[in-house]
């Protein structure tokens, strides 16, 4: 009886040269790619990145999403493509909310105008209570990156929708 | 026979040049450079980028950050870009991907210009980087229904992963050339999942190309490319790209 063998487990000649590179460090010939020093290799091809913009605005958001729940990644992603001048603005409006918001949860997503073609980036501060001093705090954190905005394509709003840390219930 | 698609997943074609540091680089470069490409790409931005510099050092490997100041100028509809940095010339075009016959001139135009602005003693890397956003229905996928390129997982590990990231480099051209793959999931929305696919040809010996033929390797590697991505994907995934015959 013949067991169906997923198409990756078939051996290739090439990939099955590599296999045997794996196993025996002895048999790889100097001047051939010495598959041993691949993780080194691979760490090196690291370097001098930063060219790419959408790698760019992966690693914010990966970075992002340790400290803010991300609505709708894609939008975020459509918006930054747009405005790369937020990247570097970005960071510092999260720091500047947690900073001022430490008991906050935050929220990114990108609000579209329903009236008029514009939409923005858009980090909501969600609290447990809400009392007076929030639009002042607000205004604080609002001051520690707003100068970075000047003369920049794109905005990112601080503000609150005044629900609940879990995003469901309104107060 | 060069495949081409309909709905293609580029998100982002990147064309790198770095020259060695005996090129002398002024800060009067990226200015000459502007003057002569803003006919084309009229938007200057200017960005902060921080790099990781991964050296062997006697402890082991050391990782110094550092950052440097960037020009980017864009085209008016903000689709391409060349970026100008210290030594550094990049140019990328965004979605929708202009087909390589819409790339290559701007790429040409690029390099000639930077050719004209300054006397380049040599080529310390280049590269030719594709990224694709491919997305998929559903939260949980088969890989190998979509990929040739993904992780293996024997049968006594558990058959559902919640993420992964795939890295692979192939050497080319007597490893003058290398071309690294990664795959990785990346959040989605709506339902959906969505994976970067991530192909890097560079060229890993410094000096190993000549300048004059810095356009001729661009061509090459771009063939390696299409190869490599035909290579990672599957019948289903060109179905949904849709292919132009």
């Amino acid at each position: 009886m013949l067991t169906p063998v997923p198409y990756l487990h078939r051996p290739h000649s090439k990939t099955s040269v590599t296999g045997l590179q794996w196993t025996k460090a002895e048999d790889v010939k100097p001047e051939s790619p010495n598959i041993l020093t691949l993780p080194r290799d691979l760490l090196q091809s690291f370097q001098k990145r930063g060219s790419s913009v959408v790698i760019d605005i992966e690693e914010l958001m990966e970075r992002l999403a340790r400290k803010v729940r991300i609505e709708n990644p894609n939008s975020i992603r459509e918006y930054l493509l747009q405005f790369t001048e937020l990247l570097d603005v970005i960071p510092k409006a999260v720091d500047a909310a947690k900073k001022h918001f430490p008991e906050a949860k935050l929220v990114m997503d990108v609000y579209q105008d329903p009236e008029i073609a514009d939409c923005y980036l858009v980090l909501y501060i969600r609290l447990k209570y809400y009392d007076d001093s929030v639009i002042e705090r607000l205004e604080k954190a609002e001051a520690e990156f707003l100068n970075q905005l000047v003369n920049k394509r794109g905005w990112i709003q601080l503000t609150t929708d005044f629900r609940e840390p879990e995003g469901e219930g309104a107060l | 026979m060069v495949k081409k698609y309909a709905k293609p997943p580029i998100v982002e074609a990147v064309c790198e040049f770095r020259v060695t540091p005996e090129t002398q680089w002024d800060l009067t470069v990226p200015g000459l450079l502007y003057e002569r490409l803003k006919g084309s790409f009229p938007q200057k931005e200017q960005r902060m980028i921080q790099e990781v510099e991964l050296m062997q050092g006697p402890e082991g490997l050391q990782q110094q950050i550092r950052t440097s100041e960037r020009l980017l100028f864009f085209t008016e509809d903000r689709k391409m870009l060349v970026q100008v940095g210290p030594r550094l010339l990049t140019v990328n075009a965004l979605k929708p991907y202009p087909h390589w016959e819409g790339f290559k001139p701007r790429i040409e135009m690029a390099w000639k210009s930077l050719q004209a602005t300054v006397e380049m003693q040599g080529l310390e890397r280049m590269g030719l980087r594709y990224i694709n956003h491919i997305e998929l229905p559903g939260q949980s996928v088969e890989l190998a229904k979509y990929f040739e390129f993904y992780p293996f997982v024997g049968q006594r590990l558990p058959q559902q992963m919640v993420s992964f990231l795939a890295v692979a480099e192939f050497s080319y051209a007597d490893d003058r050339d290398r071309c690294r793959v990664q795959l990785t999931p990346i959040p989605g929305s709506g339902g959906k999942s969505l994976f970067m696919l991530d192909i890097d040809y560079f060229l890993a010996r410094p000096r190993a190309v000549e300048v004059v033929d810095a356009l001729a390797w661009v061509e090459e590697a771009h063939n390696r490319v299409e190869e490599v991505f035909e290579g990672c994907i599957t019948d289903k995934l060109r179905e949904m790209f849709e292919e132009v015959l």
